[in-house]
């Protein structure tokens, strides 16, 4: 693994550090401290969760373009202990060493002198702003509060040790706005998660903002899953795909332009980089179907960027990917499926489509809404031109309105548009195979000899026979 | 033709019939009131959807004939296959709704007990819905399709037919409570025919011609009423301005049970319109299948003919448009025409020419009067 930056190096570790903890079935603690002393900064990445191997960390190599030997000298520091261990091990690791075999140093061990526990910690120094660490640091924690991986609590704290010996610490627990049992799916998780990343606007701050969402249902959230069958050739693959759209009449906070969503990424449990079969499947998707069109898909490093042609105003989207093998935690290399990711993220609309009438309608039926106020005008007009008192009260019962004879034409018509957008949103959520023809309007006209392709008019029709002149 | 349709003749063309009925005026509103009870229904039923309107077709896949047995009547009408208009489908929404605007508004005609004509009802539809009706012929459409959804007769709607014929001739004309009208007196202008079908329905007729001559266009229906044709031969002219509308028809038809012993000739252009005209007020047509069965008569195509063609100059004839080859497959492939006319169809085809009646004036002015007698006392019609 080639590291090209210190910052890199560091999230690397801390992403190791978590992996461990979450493989231990305990409570962890993991701990990321940073004491600062000018131009020189301490980095101490302390874990309880299952022991390390050295493997992890030798197979760390040092690329000689990419961190120089000024910001650090290649030298880690490990200590590490698993629970049946009766030792805890200590080695410093020296990652710029060009004869292997000097590498690697052993140092006294500890004895655990019967205690169970264990943990790692691993130690480095480097020569950087830590300004900029900082920022890389707490990003990765609020991009990981989205996985909700239970059971681990993280700190991170800084000792400056310039002269106002500050000492400030930030804890990133993965606690909630909506609890969840510790036998929640991974994409349950995955989908509180990414609420709560949305209502704390990027888990920039400690709860939801109320000012943004002052009610539970500005938030609209889905999830899909997609599996694909273990193979020789491929382990089984998981994608979880989790879409969240917010409406919020007045963003008073500030919020990056609405017409982008930032699709975040996640590989085996750790946030990853963008690939090409993730954006290949969402530029494949039929947005249109959902009443969304796609402008680009644009690769953004930690996450991918989409912008959308229009959306309505104050409306927007957020969503996360999951990727990971069922063979989770072993080690294995895959490549992401493209098919599989669309298949996931396809899921998901049509889950929140399902749930909720009206949203990501089509371009189509929102078109054929646009109509329904004149169809229900000219029916509402017969049934109040009507002499026919039976008639009119027939019409009402149907409508569910009132028997009373005061019944304005407005309410009637907007009774009837009521339910004609709701069919055509109902019918809009059916996948085009399932949609069947409407009913006829006259039970006994079942047509006798159906040509389907006669069957629907088109706009212009009329014969060009000569025998059918309208006069 | 009403008596043959009662009569206890059925055979099995009658069970494949397909008719509008011709209602009172507050039957219609009656089964307007039905459709929109059947499509709240479906809409508010458990399993709510929008229905289709299933319209009987109006295509010559749809069309059949009555090969007259007992009379020498034919004609063409509609048979029970339907196509529908859904709001679904993209690109028929607006005529969906067109249909149902059409049916409000002539809802509220019949409730007033009041007729519109179709020009009438075209500047009511297109100040109530501009963004749904744009000409003439869509508003025109979407009243047949409302005959074919609700399978009554247009009239029946409260809209009446243009006025576009024309009477002239040994005729008189009563209306009730009006004093007579004498066809041979309105110069060449002749007598207007009401759109009104009720009223048409109640003229008293009296007549002492032998014939009745059907002419296609106006121009030359002026020229014979001018020239007082009807004195030379006993005749009642009809003209309907070219292509026959309903009301033309209707009155043709009553004529023609008032006076059974009346041969009806029909003089047109040689050329596929004229045949196609002709055809219509013998046959009656598919655009209005489910009405216009009843008017149909037994006209006799007196000229142009090709055997004329002998009279008229070469140059006078002129090369057939797309649009008259296009009727004339129309015709061609249509299985009422019999041989006669085919092979006159045939002829027009072959040479891809055709000649209009004012062609005969190369012969002089007054050529057309002595012609049509001529043509006339030898019963020269097909």
């Amino acid at each position: 693994m080639d590291i090209s930056s210190v910052q890199k190096l560091c999230i690397d570790l801390i992403s190791s550090a978590v992996q461990r903890c979450r493989l231990s079935e305990d409570l962890c603690r993991l701990s990321v401290v940073l004491k600062s002393s000018p131009p020189i900064i301490r980095v101490s990445i302390s874990d309880t969760g299952t022991g390390s191997c050295l493997e992890e960390f030798q197979d760390l190599k040092c690329n000689r373009e990419g961190i120089g030997t000024e910001k650090w000298d290649g030298l880690l520091s490990i200590k590490t202990t698993s629970i049946s261990d009766n030792k805890i091990y200590h080695y410093h690791l020296n990652l710029r060493g060009s004869v292997s075999a000097r590498r690697l140093t052993r140092l006294p061990s500890i004895l655990k002198n019967d205690a169970k526990f264990s943990g790692t910690e691993v130690c480095l120094s480097i020569s950087e702003t830590i300004d900029a660490l900082l920022n890389d640091i707490k990003h990765y924690f609020q991009k990981m509060l989205i996985l909700k991986i239970p059971s681990v609590a993280a700190e991170l704290v800084i000792e400056r040790g310039d002269a106002s010996g500050l000492r400030c610490q930030n804890v990133f627990l993965p606690n909630e706005c909506s609890p969840l049992n510790f036998s929640s799916s991974n994409v349950e998780r995955l989908k509180s998660g990414l609420e709560e990343y949305v209502l704390k606007h990027r888990n920039s701050l400690n709860n939801k903002c109320d000012s943004c969402f002052c009610s539970r249902e500005k938030l609209k959230i889905s999830s899909g899953v997609a599996r694909s069958m273990e193979s020789h050739r491929s382990p089984g693959l998981i994608v979880e795909a989790v879409i969240a759209i917010s409406e919020h009449s007045e963003s008073l906070c500030f919020r990056s332009s609405g017409n982008k969503t930032e699709v975040l990424h996640f590989k085996d449990f750790s946030p990853s980089s963008v690939s090409i079969a993730s954006l290949n499947a969402l530029t494949s998707i039929d947005w249109r179907s959902y009443g969304l069109t796609l402008v680009s898909a644009v690769d953004q490093v930690d996450h991918a960027l989409i912008e959308w042609e229009s959306l309505p105003p104050y409306l927007h989207i957020d969503m996360v990917i999951h990727c990971y093998h069922k063979q989770f935690p072993g080690k294995c290399k895959y490549q992401p499926d493209r098919h599989l990711i669309k298949k996931g993220v396809k899921l998901a609309l049509d889950d929140l489509k399902e749930k909720h009438t009206g949203l990501l309608l089509s371009a189509h039926a929102v078109k054929i809404c646009s109509y329904a106020p004149d169809l229900a005008s000219s029916i509402a007009g017969i049934i109040l031109s009507s002499n026919d008192v039976k008639f009119r009260s027939k019409c009402s019962l149907l409508l569910e309105l009132s028997q009373s004879q005061e019944i304005g034409k407005q309410t009637v018509e907007d009774r009837i548009k009521e339910k004609i957008i709701s069919v055509i949103e109902t019918n809009d959520r059916k996948p085009e195979k399932i949609k069947e023809a409407a009913p006829f309007l006259f039970e006994d006209d079942r047509p006798q000899d159906l040509d389907p392709a006669d069957l629907y008019l088109e706009e212009h029709e009329g014969g060009d026979d000569v025998f059918s002149f309208p006069d | 033709m009403d008596d043959l349709s009662k009569s206890d003749m059925k055979f099995f063309s009658d069970q494949q019939h397909c008719f509008a009925d011709i209602l009172l005026p507050h039957e219609v509103p009656a089964r307007i009131q039905v459709v929109v009870l059947n499509f709240l229904k479906i809409l508010s039923s458990p399993d709510p959807a929008i229905s289709d309107l299933p319209l009987i077709n109006r295509k010559s896949s749809n069309s059949r004939v009555s090969e007259g047995i007992l009379t020498d009547v034919s004609w063409i009408f509609l048979s029970h296959s339907f196509c529908s208009r859904s709001l679904m489908k993209a690109n028929a929404t607006k005529a969906f709704i067109r249909v149902w605007k059409v049916m409000e508004m002539c809802f509220e005609i019949l409730i007033q007990d009041k007729r519109v004509t179709q020009r009438e009802l075209f500047y009511k539809l297109l100040c109530d819905s501009p963004h749904y009706f744009s000409s003439q012929l869509q508003v025109n459409r979407t009243i047949q399709d409302v005959v074919a959804l609700l399978r009554c007769s247009r009239y029946s709607l409260g809209i009446m037919a243009s006025r576009k014929g024309l009477v002239a001739g040994r005729i008189l004309l009563q209306e009730p409570n009006q004093e007579a009208v004498d066809c041979s007196a309105c110069g060449s202008s002749g007598y207007a025919i009401s759109g009104d079908l009720n009223l048409l329905e109640s003229l008293s007729m009296k007549t002492d011609a032998r014939y009745i001559v059907v002419v296609e266009k106006h121009a030359i229906f002026q020229r014979l009423a001018e020239d007082n044709v009807f004195n030379q031969i006993p005749s009642i002219l009809l003209t309907a301005k070219g292509y026959p509308d309903i009301a033309t028809r209707f009155l043709l038809h009553r004529m023609s049970r008032a006076f059974p012993d009346l041969p009806i000739l029909a003089l047109v252009d040689w050329n596929p319109a004229g045949l196609a005209i002709l055809s219509t007020y013998k046959f009656g047509s598919i655009g209005m299948g489910l009405e216009a069965y009843r008017y149909a008569c037994n006209v006799k195509w007196l000229g142009l003919r090709g055997d004329d063609l002998q009279l008229i100059p070469q140059q006078s004839l002129a090369p057939l448009k797309p649009r008259d080859l296009q009727i004339a497959r129309s015709l061609i492939s249509s299985t009422i025409l019999r041989d006669n006319y085919r092979q006159e169809l045939a002829v027009m085809m072959q040479s891809g020419q055709g000649a209009e009646i004012e062609a005969l004036y190369f012969n002089g002015y007054d050529y057309l009067v002595k012609y049509l007698a001529k043509k006339i006392v030898q019963a020269n019609y097909i």
